[in-house]
C-alpha cells in the first residue's frame, strides 16, 4: 500500500504564498453584527509572532526550509506547541490555506525524520502504539471492560470478530481506555440497542486509529496501524457483511475519513463501506422520525465544535488545472461535510434542552486545546486552553456543555475541574441516551 | 549553523556593550516577568520579515509589554544601555517598518489590548495599542458606533494605524485615522509617561487635543520613533442606516478626476474613491495583464449614508446633478455596475475576505509594496499616466487607488504592487518600479506615508534644509540616544 504523504520540502512553493498578514491571528466576521474572538489557543498561551497562528508556524517552515532555522529545543518544543485546530486555516484566504495543517504536520514529521523530534511526552506515546496498538499502554484485554455492564445486564455486545454484523462501531483508543470519556461508548451501545441496532465491535482486536501518530509526525507508526486498519475494514466488508462504520470519537473519523484517503488502496478497500459519525447517523435517524424521546432534560446546554468534525472536514476547492485562476490558486471551501448543524439540531430536539451558542461557534470555535498532541506533550497548558472554553460557556449562561469528541470531553472536563467551573461536559451521547426511548422502554 | 540576518556590523548595540547578552535577559525578565521576554532565534525570527520588499533582519530580543510600567521600566533600560527598541503591534504596515534596522529589542504591544473606555454619548472610545479592528468593530457596534476601517487585515492595531496616518472608509468624511486622536498618553524614550491633549490636564477627559498646543503631533507620523504610545482617544460615529454607494466608471483618469472633484465639492460622501482596473480585478494581475479594450480604466464609488429616506433621496439628486454636469462635459463617464466583492471592500469593513491579502497578492506570491502617498489632487491624473509607464514597463500593473481626504485639495494616490517573494529578482524588480513611481509623485508634490526608509532618503532628498535640522533636533531631543526604531526616518 503506497501513502501519499507530503514532505515539508514538497510544500515549499505553498509555504512562499503566506505574505504575513496576519489575519489568521483571529476570528472575525463582518456580521452585521461584527465579531471578534482570539482563534489561535497557542497565540493566546504564548502571545509571540511564531506561536500565533498560521503566520508564525509558516514562519518556521520557511526558516527550517532556508536552513536559517536549524533544529533546537526551543524550536522543536515551538512547532509542537500547536493543537492544528485549524482555526487560522479557517481565516486565511490565500493559496496556501488548503495545506496548513499539512504544513504544521509537516514540520513535525521532518522533525521525527531528521530525529529530534517528538517531544519526550510523545516518544512514550508512540512507543505505547508499538507495544500495545494503542497511545494509553493499556493491555489489550482492558479494551473492552467498558462492555461488562452490558454482558452482566445480559446485553451483551456482538464481536464482530466471530459474528457478523451490518453496522461496526469503531470505538477508539480514548472511549475504550480512558476512564474518564468511557461514557462515550458506554452511551453510544447503549442508544444503539435502544434503537435495534444489528451492530459489533473488534473488540481486543480493535487497533489505534493512527490520528495521534500522524499528529505528532510519525507517519511511519501511523501507516502501520492505518494499513492493519484498512485491511481489517475490508475483512470485515466481505466476511462479516460490515457496510458501516460508525465512530463516536472525532479524532478517529477524521482519520478513518481523510488521513487514511491518502493511501493509494483507499477507494478500492473501502467501496461499499460508508464511515460516519454518531452524531451525523443519529440526525438521520432523526430526521426519519426514528427517534423517540420521552421525559425532559431541563438543562441549559451549550455546544462545543470539535476541531475534527468541524473545520478538519472542510473540502478545499483548488483550480488544480489552472482553468478558473492558476494552477493551484485556491477557489472556495465546501462545508458540507462538516458536522456544524447535526449535533445542534439535535440537542435542540431533546425536550427540555435549553440551547445557547458561545460566541465562537462552528468554523470559528476555540479549539478545546488538547488536539495535535498537546494533551500528550503540554498537559498543564491543554488544561489551561480548556479552562477558556469552559469559561465561555459558563459565560453563556449555560450549566451543560456537550461534545462529540471524548477527547474534547476529557479535556474540557479536566478544565472545568482547574477553574472549579460550573458547567458539566457532556457527550452528545449521554444527553440522547437518558432521554432516547428504546426496546427496554416499550 | 546560519544566523539570523540581523545587521549586527552597523549595530549600535552589541552585546558587550553590556556585559553579556544574558545579562540583557536577566534584566528584560525582571522588567516584564519570564514568559514575555525571549532570545530565542525562532522567535526572532518571526519578526524578521514582513510583506514588502524591505529585505529581513531580526531583533536580538523580543519583548512583549503587559502595563504602562513595564514600557516604561523597559525603555529606561534600555535607554541607558542604548539598546534600539521598535514599537510593534502586528507588522501589518506595508513598510517594513518595523523590521529593526539595528536590531535590538522589538516590543510587541499585542497583550496591551484593553478598550478603555466607549463614551456612548460623547462619541469617544480610549484604547491601548494592542486593540485590532475586529476588536474595536464588535465593541463599537454594541453601540451602533463605527470608526474609518481601514481595507487592511482586522487583526492589524487600531492605534498602529492612527498613529501613522492610517485612512480609513470614512476619510472622505472625517479625514485621516489620525485625524480623528482626540488625546494620548506616551512613553518617552527615556521612560517618562506623558499625556498630550485634554487627557494630560483631567485624567479621564479624553476628549480633545484642541485648544492646547496640539504636541500629539510629536507622536504621529514618526514611526515609533519618538515614544511608546500606550493610549489613544478616538473619536468614534453613530452608524447611519441607510448606505448608498454611487457606482460610476470612466474610459480615462482625467475624466474620473473631474467628476471626483465636482463630487467632493459637496461634501456628503463617507469615502470617495476610484481604482484603475487592475485594482478592481480580485486579485490584482501579477506579471502585468493587458486591459480588455472594452473594459474602462477607472471605477469610482462615492460611499453614503443617511439618516432618512428623504436625505439619502437629496443626495441622490446631488449625485445625479454631478453626473449629469459630467456628462455634459463630454467625458467618458457612465453608470456602472462595480463588481459585487470589490464593493464589499468598501462598506463591509473591516473584512476578513476583502481586507486580507487575498484582494492584493494572491497571485503575486507573499510580496505587496507600495508606492502610497498623500498627493494633491490636482497632479494625480498626471502622476497616474507616469505611473503606468513606470509599472508595465516593470511588467507590473498600474494597480492605483484615488481617494480624496476630507474636502477638495488633496488626497491618496497609491499604487499597490503584488510580486513573488520567493523570487529575489522580481522582489527587487518591484522595489525598483515603486521607487521610480515615487520619485515622479515627490517631484510633483506628493509625499509618502507609512514610508520605507528606500522613500524616507528620496523625502529627504528634497527636504528644506530647515526642516530636516528641526526634525533632528526634535528627534534628539525626545530620542537622545537614538534608541526608538532607528534609522527608519532617513536622517
Ligand atoms: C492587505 C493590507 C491592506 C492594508 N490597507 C490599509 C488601509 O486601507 N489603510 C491603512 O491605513 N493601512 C492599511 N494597511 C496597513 C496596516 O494594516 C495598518 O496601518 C495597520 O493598522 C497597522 O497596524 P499594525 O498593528 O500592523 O502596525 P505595525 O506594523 O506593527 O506598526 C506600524 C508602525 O507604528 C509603529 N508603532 C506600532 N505601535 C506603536 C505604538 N504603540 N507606539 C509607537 N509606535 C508604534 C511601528 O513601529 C511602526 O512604525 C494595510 C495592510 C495590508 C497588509
Ligand atoms: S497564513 Fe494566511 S492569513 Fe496567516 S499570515 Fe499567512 S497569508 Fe496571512
Ligand atoms: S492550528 Fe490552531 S493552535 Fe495551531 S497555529 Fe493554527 S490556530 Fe494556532
Amino acid at each position: 500500500m503506497d501513502w501519499k504523504i507530503a514532505e515539508l520540502k514538497e510544500l515549499e512553493d505553498k509555504i512562499w504564498r503566506c505574505t504575513a498578514c496576519g489575519t489568521c491571528k483571529i476570528a472575525y466576521d463582518y456580521g452585521p453584527p461584527p465579531t471578534f474572538g482570539e482563534i489561535c489557543p497557542a497565540g493566546t498561551e504564548f502571545g509571540f509572532e511564531g506561536m500565533m497562528a498560521s503566520k508564525g508556524k509558516i514562519a518556521f517552515a520557511r526558516g527550517i526550509l532556508s536552513g536559517e532555522l536549524p533544529w533546537d529545543d526551543e524550536l522543536l518544543e515551538a512547532i509542537y506547541k500547536c493543537t492544528v485546530c485549524a482555526g487560522c486555516q479557517n481565516q486565511c484566504q490565500l493559496d496556501h490555506k488548503p495545506f496548513i495543517p499539512e504544513i504544521i504536520e509537516a514540520m513535525r514529521r521532518k522533525a521525527v525524520e531528521d530525529g529530534v523530534g517528538p517531544m519526550p511526552l510523545h516518544k512514550n506515546l508512540l512507543q505505547s502504539m508499538k507495544n500495545y496498538n494503542n497511545p494509553y499502554q493499556g493491555p489489550r484485554r482492558v479494551r473492552t471492560d467498558w462492555t461488562r455492564p452490558f454482558k452482566k445486564a445480559g446485553k451483551p455486545i456482538k464481536d464482530i470478530n466471530k459474528e457478523p454484523a451490518p453496522v461496526l462501531f469503531f470505538v477508539g483508543c480514548t472511549g475504550a481506555f480512558n476512564t474518564a470519556a468511557r461514557a462515550v461508548p458506554t452511551a453510544t451501545a447503549s442508544i444503539f440497542q435502544k434503537l435495534g441496532m444489528d451492530f459489533g465491535i473488534l473488540g481486543e482486536n480493535e487497533i489505534c486509529c493512527g490520528s495521534t501518530a500522524m499528529r505528532v509526525g510519525d507517519s511511519e507508526e501511523f501507516k502501520r496501524v492505518a494499513t492493519k486498519n484498512l485491511e481489517t475494514f475490508k475483512w470485515a466488508h466481505d466476511e462479516r457483511g460490515v457496510k458501516t462504520i460508525v465512530s463516536s470519537c472525532a479524532g478517529c473519523y477524521r482519520a478513518i475519513k481523510k488521513d487514511y484517503s491518502l493511501s493509494s488502496e483507499y477507494d478500492k478497500i473501502m467501496e461499499g463501506i460508508e464511515v460516519i459519525h454518531t452524531a451525523d447517523y443519529l440526525n438521520r435517524l432523526y430526521k426519519e422520525g426514528k427517534l423517540k424521546f420521552k421525559g425532559e432534560l431541563p438543562w441549559k446546554v451549550t455546544y462545543h465544535d470539535p476541531c475534527h468534525t468541524g473545520r478538519h472536514l472542510n473540502k478545499f476547492i483548488i483550480d488544480h488545472e489552472g482553468k478558473q485562476l492558476w494552477k493551484g490558486a485556491y477557489l472556495d471551501v465546501d462545508q458540507s461535510e462538516c458536522l456544524y448543524e447535526q449535533p445542534r439540531d439535535l440537542l435542540k430536539a431533546i425536550p427540555g434542552v435549553e440551547f445557547v451558542e458561545m460566541p465562537r461557534n462552528r468554523a470559528n470555535a476555540f479549539c478545546c486545546g488538547g488536539g495535535g498532541g498537546v494533551m500528550t506533550g503540554f498537559g498543564e497548558w491543554a488544561t489551561k486552553n480548556a479552562s477558556l472554553r469552559v469559561q465561555e460557556g459558563m459565560d453563556t449562561g449555560a450549566d451543560r456543555m456537550v461534545s462529540i469528541c471524548p477527547f474534547c470531553h476529557f479535556n474540557l472536563n479536566e478544565g472545568s475541574k482547574r477553574i472549579g467551573g460550573q458547567v458539566k461536559v457532556h457527550d452528545l451521547t449521554e444527553l440522547i441516551d437518558k432521554v432516547l426511548v428504546g426496546s427496554n422502554d416499550d | 549553523m546560519s544566523e539570523l540576518s540581523s545587521p549586527q556590523k552597523d549595530q549600535v548595540f552589541t552585546a558587550t556593550d553590556v556585559g553579556n547578552v544574558d545579562s540583557v535577559l536577566k534584566e528584560l525578565r525582571k522588567i516584564v516577568g519570564e514568559t514575555n521576554c525571549t532570545a530565542s532565534r525562532h522567535i526572532r525570527y518571526a519578526y524578521s520579515y514582513d510583506l514588502s520588499f524591505v529585505k529581513p533582519k531580526a531583533p536580538d530580543y523580543v519583548v512583549m509589554a503587559e502595563t504602562v510600567e513595564q514600557v516604561q521600566g523597559l525603555l529606561r533600560f534600555a535607554n541607558k544601555e542604548k539598546i534600539p527598541v521598535v514599537p510593534y503591534t502586528a507588522g501589518t504596515n506595508i513598510g517594513g517598518l518595523t523590521i529593526p534596522e539595528r536590531g535590538g529589542i522589538l516590543l510587541d504591544l499585542k497583550k496591551m489590548n484593553k478598550i478603555v473606555d466607549i463614551d456612548s454619548e460623547a462619541h469617544v472610545a480610549v484604547i491601548e495599542p494592542g486593540v485590532s479592528h475586529a476588536k474595536l468593530a464588535d465593541a463599537l457596534y454594541k453601540h451602533k458606533l463605527r470608526f474609518g476601517w481601514p481595507v487592511g487585515p482586522p487583526s492589524a492595531s487600531v492605534l498602529a494605524c492612527a498613529i501613522s496616518h492610517g485612512i480609513g472608509g470614512l476619510n472622505a468624511k472625517y479625514g485621516l485615522n489620525s485625524q480623528e486622536i482626540t488625546s494620548m498618553e506616551v512613553v518617552l524614550p527615556t521612560g517618562e509617561l506623558v499625556r498630550v491633549g485634554s487627557c494630560a490636564i483631567r485624567h479621564d477627559a479624553w476628549h480633545s487635543c484642541l485648544p492646547m498646543p496640539q504636541l500629539d503631533g510629536l507622536f504621529k507620523g514618526w514611526l515609533g520613533s519618538t515614544g511608546v504610545v500606550t493610549k489613544i482617544g478616538i473619536s468614534v460615529h453613530p452608524i447611519p442606516p441607510l448606505l448608498k454607494v454611487f457606482t460610476v466608471s470612466c474610459d480615462n483618469v482625467e475624466d474620473m478626476y473631474s467628476y471626483m472633484l465636482n463630487l467632493s465639492n459637496y461634501e456628503m460622501c463617507d469615502d470617495l474613491t476610484a481604482v484603475s482596473w487592475w485594482l478592481a480585478q480580485v486579485p490584482i494581475p501579477y506579471p502585468f495583464k493587458t486591459k480588455p479594450d472594452d473594459a474602462p480604466e477607472w471605477f469610482s464609488f462615492a460611499t453614503t449614508t443617511s439618516w432618512t429616506e428623504k436625505e439619502r433621496e437629496a443626495r441622490t439628486e446631488i449625485w445625479e446633478t454631478v453626473f449629469e454636469e459630467e456628462q455634459k462635459k463630454n467625458t467618458s463617464i457612465k453608470r456602472t455596475v462595480y463588481p459585487e466583492e470589490a464593493l464589499k471592500g468598501r462598506t463591509q469593513l473591516p473584512s476578513q475576505v476583502v481586507g486580507s491579502t487575498k484582494n492584493y497578492c494572491k497571485q503575486g506570491g507573499a510580496g505587496i509594496s507600495w508606492p502610497g502617498t498623500f498627493t494633491p489632487a490636482k497632479v494625480w491624473a498626471p502622476v497616474y499616466n507616469k505611473w503606468k509607464e513606470i509599472l508595465i514597463g516593470h511588467n507590473l500593473s498600474p494597480s492605483v487607488r484615488m481617494s480624496m481626504y476630507r474636502g477638495v485639495h488633496y488626497g491618496m494616490l497609491r499604487a499597490m504592487i503584488p510580486f513573488n517573494k520567493q523570487s529575489a529578482e522580481e522582489t527587487e524588480n518591484a522595489r525598483h518600479a515603486i521607487v521610480e513611481c515615487l520619485k515622479v509623485d515627490l517631484d510633483s508634490g506628493g509625499i509618502p506615508y507609512k514610508p520605507p526608509i528606500d522613500f524616507a532618503t528620496e523625502i529627504n532628498k528634497r527636504a528644506n534644509p530647515g526642516y530636516l535640522d528641526l526634525l533632528r533636533r526634535m528627534k534628539k531631543f525626545l530620542d537622545p540616544n537614538d534608541i526608538m526604531n532607528p534609522g527608519k526616518l532617513g536622517i
